[in-house]
């Protein structure tokens, strides 16, 4: 039953009505039906996952860093997955979540780039348009129930300016001087607001990298999932930079005399 | 220790995806006589976690209408996004801004169009009726909706409406006798509750859910004097005609805490 | 090879060396010999009215519509192919209400002739195989008359989805005598009365049989009653006075 009135008694589907007489927005709907509808399970979960991103505002832009695991289930999977990707010349999304939503992420945003670089019209997608066209993707998938489950962090240098976003699974979105994804926002948020807000414009990629590194390494130490090998993004004026992966020294002979929980139990 | 029989019993579980959440926040609009304010905070946050200590939950949408929105972020900004996208539509179709009234009953056919899947958000809106008062209308996220003079909603909802309601409509108080309670406060008092307003709510809220910052939107009406306005500290003009009704935007720092 | 005129006339969105639509003239053509209408905007309202041909004393003459309601506070009069007419206005009659559901507020004169004139070109369109809804243009012109917050205004509209924006208009088989008289006799100041006994002495001059309260039809617009159709003892009483 159609319950529009302007539809009934017209010998004509408005779907392919090119010229309608009526606003857009109140012509009836021609997409996918009805989510709830088909009764198809499209609900998911996470399967091979990435922990931790953690991204800074500094002096010369935009410091982004993630570890190089893909855990499954408490498995340490994958160890040498990149999470964080650069998007055009002046832009790296950092992933946590599911690492083949991630992929399809990536193979979507490269597909994007490659369509505007054909235009040819002199115009380039920057970080702002990269992160508010992937924060529509991300909420049309919840709103069909059929989320992509990642936390996305969209770092970016551009015209002089730094842009530093966060977008997940339900497509929300906020931005600040640092910000953290999963476990992190827990552990290293704390500790990178404490060292980064209101220092953002005098902080050097030196003292910034020794800030993140730091952070990753109390995430190594708590997050069960995390790896103690990582890489760091870099996004400024000279545009951008994903470094090797690297490893970095922990210990962890202080472990033998923890008394209380875990496999000691006295 | 689970073994494959227990498990077996079990059954089959199923997880549902939960398409929406919680941002936190407070919204509140008080209408005067000739002027009306539209104030939220700008934090947002997920339980305990401070997402972001800015994020904006009052728009602008024209000269004489301000929206705040509460709830859902995600749907809350989209819900912003295509109310704007329908003002447009408007003002090319009918050559004309769109008067407060008709954005209030588009809001709820927006809104109501999505009964079955709501955007989960409480939308207050303040501005300039076409006869020149102050207006607040306030929705449920599917789409109910009344005028009023004042009216809070989110995190902080039930700590703020009782106060407005003593000090705005007078509840629970007695006039002086031979004297009647004003039916509208001056701009200057009504600045003083909405910044108490915040300051309670940040203090006394029990999740970490209000604070950081402070955004007013004033919307005068055509040919109203500034009622003081010029003596605020931090406010700015957010006018963009010149002969019609104008809009001054005034932030203050709440705790962080 | 230069067509002949006719080699023209077949395809209705196909246009002559010289960029005509002929079709669509034909169908002003059609309008020409409809019964003449008039519609006046004064200050405080818009009269229309219209000429009923009544062919035959057997006909009751009640039942010849010309002149329709679309809004409380929009009124339509019509000359050329009635039946045309019909669709038209049902599409403003939804596209009114629409509008007062979706906004809570009375749709403006000029966006609801626009809404009538998106419609008028469609004739010949099909997409996707379909049939095309209209195979001709509307073989009708209207007189839209409304108020709103602009005040009282009165818009034509022809086959052509062309639409204007008249102080005092007239349309139909004896317009051009009646659009010459109009241009004498209207000014900015009338009142609603003296629209109301311009349009019948105008009408009068171009119809053939007398004129009386059977074979004419007259409705005003409003700021305070909006639409009504004046009644046969409001009509007589003009007629009286012209």
């Amino acid at each position: 039953m159609d319950h529009f009135p302007t539809n009934w008694g017209r010998p004509r589907n408005d779907a392919f009505d090119a010229y309608g007489t009526y606003p857009i927005a109140q012509r009836p709907y021609n997409g996918p039906k009805d989510t709830f509808e088909t009764g198809v399970q499209r609900t998911q979960q996470p399967i091979v996952t990435g922990t931790s991103v953690l991204a800074l505002k500094y002096k010369d832009g935009i410091m982004m860093a993630a570890d190089n695991l893909a855990s499954y289930g408490s498995l340490a999977r994958f160890k040498d997955v990149e999470r964080l990707h650069s998007v055009g010349n002046n832009t790296v999304i950092g992933a946590g979540g599911d690492m083949s939503d991630f992929q399809y992420i990536q193979s979507i945003l490269d597909s994007l780039m490659i369509e505007e670089f054909t235009a040819q019209d002199g115009h380039s997608l920057g970080p702002s348009e990269i992160h508010e066209y992937l924060s529509q993707v991300m909420y049309s998938r919840r709103s069909k129930m059929d989320p992509l489950w990642n936390s996305l962090i969209v770092g970016g240098f551009k015209d002089g300016k730094r842009f530093l976003s966060y977008v997940d699974l339900l497509g929300t979105t906020y931005s600040s001087s640092t910000l953290a994804t999963g476990y992190g926002s827990y552990i290293a948020q704390p500790l990178l607001r404490k060292a980064v807000e209101g220092y953002e414009d005098v902080l050097t990629e030196e003292q910034a990298e020794k800030i993140i590194t730091e952070c990753l390494k109390v995430l190594f130490y708590r997050d069960a999932r995390s790896l103690n090998k990582y890489q760091i993004a870099t996004i400024t004026a000279k545009g951008v930079h994903i470094s090797e992966s690297r490893s970095m020294e922990t210990t962890w002979s202080f472990a033998e005399g923890i008394r209380g929980y875990g496999s000691q139990t006295q | 220790m689970p073994d494959m029989v227990s498990l077996d019993r079990a059954g089959p579980q199923q997880r549902q995806f939960n398409p929406y959440s919680d941002n936190g926040g407070t919204i509140l609009a008080i209408a005067g006589a000739d002027f009306s304010v539209i104030a939220g905070d700008t934090r947002q946050s997920e339980g305990y976690n401070i997402q972001t200590r800015y994020a904006p939950k009052v728009f602008k949408l024209t000269d004489k209408a301000v929206l705040a929105v509460n709830g859902f972020a995600a749907d809350g900004n989209m819900f912003v996004k295509r109310v704007r996208q329908r003002l447009e539509w408007y003002r090319h179709a009918h050559a004309k801004d769109m008067p407060l009234r008709a954005i209030a009953r588009l809001i709820q056919t927006m809104l109501y169009g999505r009964r079955f899947f709501p955007y989960y958000v409480y939308n207050i809106l303040g501005g300039i009726e076409e006869d020149g008062s102050g207006a607040v209308y306030s929705f449920d996220p599917v789409g109910s909706y009344e005028r009023e003079s004042c009216r809070a909603a989110g995190a902080a909802q039930s700590l703020v409406q009782p106060f407005l309601d003593n000090q705005i409509y007078f509840k629970n108080q007695t006039a002086a006798p031979g004297t009647t309670h004003p039916k509208h406060l001056p701009l200057q008092e009504v600045l003083s509750l909405v910044i108490d307003s915040f300051t309670s709510a940040t203090e006394r809220h029990i999740e970490a859910s209000v604070g950081d910052g402070l955004e007013m939107y004033v919307v005068l009406a055509r040919g109203s004097q500034l009622q003081g306005l010029e003596n605020v500290p931090n406010v700015q003009e957010m006018t963009t005609t010149s002969d019609g009704e104008r809009i001054f935007i005034i932030r203050r720092e709440l705790k962080k805490d | 090879m230069f067509l002949t005129r006719s080699e023209y006339d077949r395809g209705v969105n196909t246009f002559s060396p010289e960029g005509r639509l002929f079709q669509v003239e034909y169908a002003i053509e059609a309008i020409k010999l409809g019964s003449t209408t008039i519609g006046i905007k004064t200050p405080e309202g818009v009269i229309i009215a219209v000429e009923k041909r009544v062919q035959s004393p057997l006909l009751e003459s009640s039942s010849i519509e010309k002149i329709m309601e679309i809004d409380s506070h929009l009124g339509c009069a019509m000359s050329g192919l009635i039946a045309d007419a019909r669709t038209m206005i049902d599409h403003a009659r939804v596209t009114a209400q629409n509008h007062s559901f979706t906004y809570d507020e009375k749709i403006k004169v000029e966006s609801v002739t626009q809404a009538v004139c998106d419609l008028a070109l469609r004739f010949g369109e099909s997409v996707h195989d379909e049939d095309a809804m209209m195979s001709r243009p509307f073989g009708v012109a209207l007189l839209i008359a409304g108020v709103d917050e602009l005040g009282p205004q009165l818009f034509h509209t022809d086959p052509s989805g062309t639409f204007v924006r008249y102080n005092a208009k007239a349309i139909g088989s004896g317009s051009e005598a009646a659009q010459a008289e109009l241009q004498d006799k209207w000014h900015s100041k009338m009142t609603l009365q003296e629209a109301q006994i311009l349009t019948l002495r105008v009408l009068k001059q171009v119809m053939e049989e007398k004129l009386d309260h059977n074979n004419v039809q007259v409705a005003q617009v409003t700021p305070t009653k909006g639409f009504e159709i004046l009644d046969e003892t409001k009509l007589k009483s003009v007629i009286d006075l012209m």
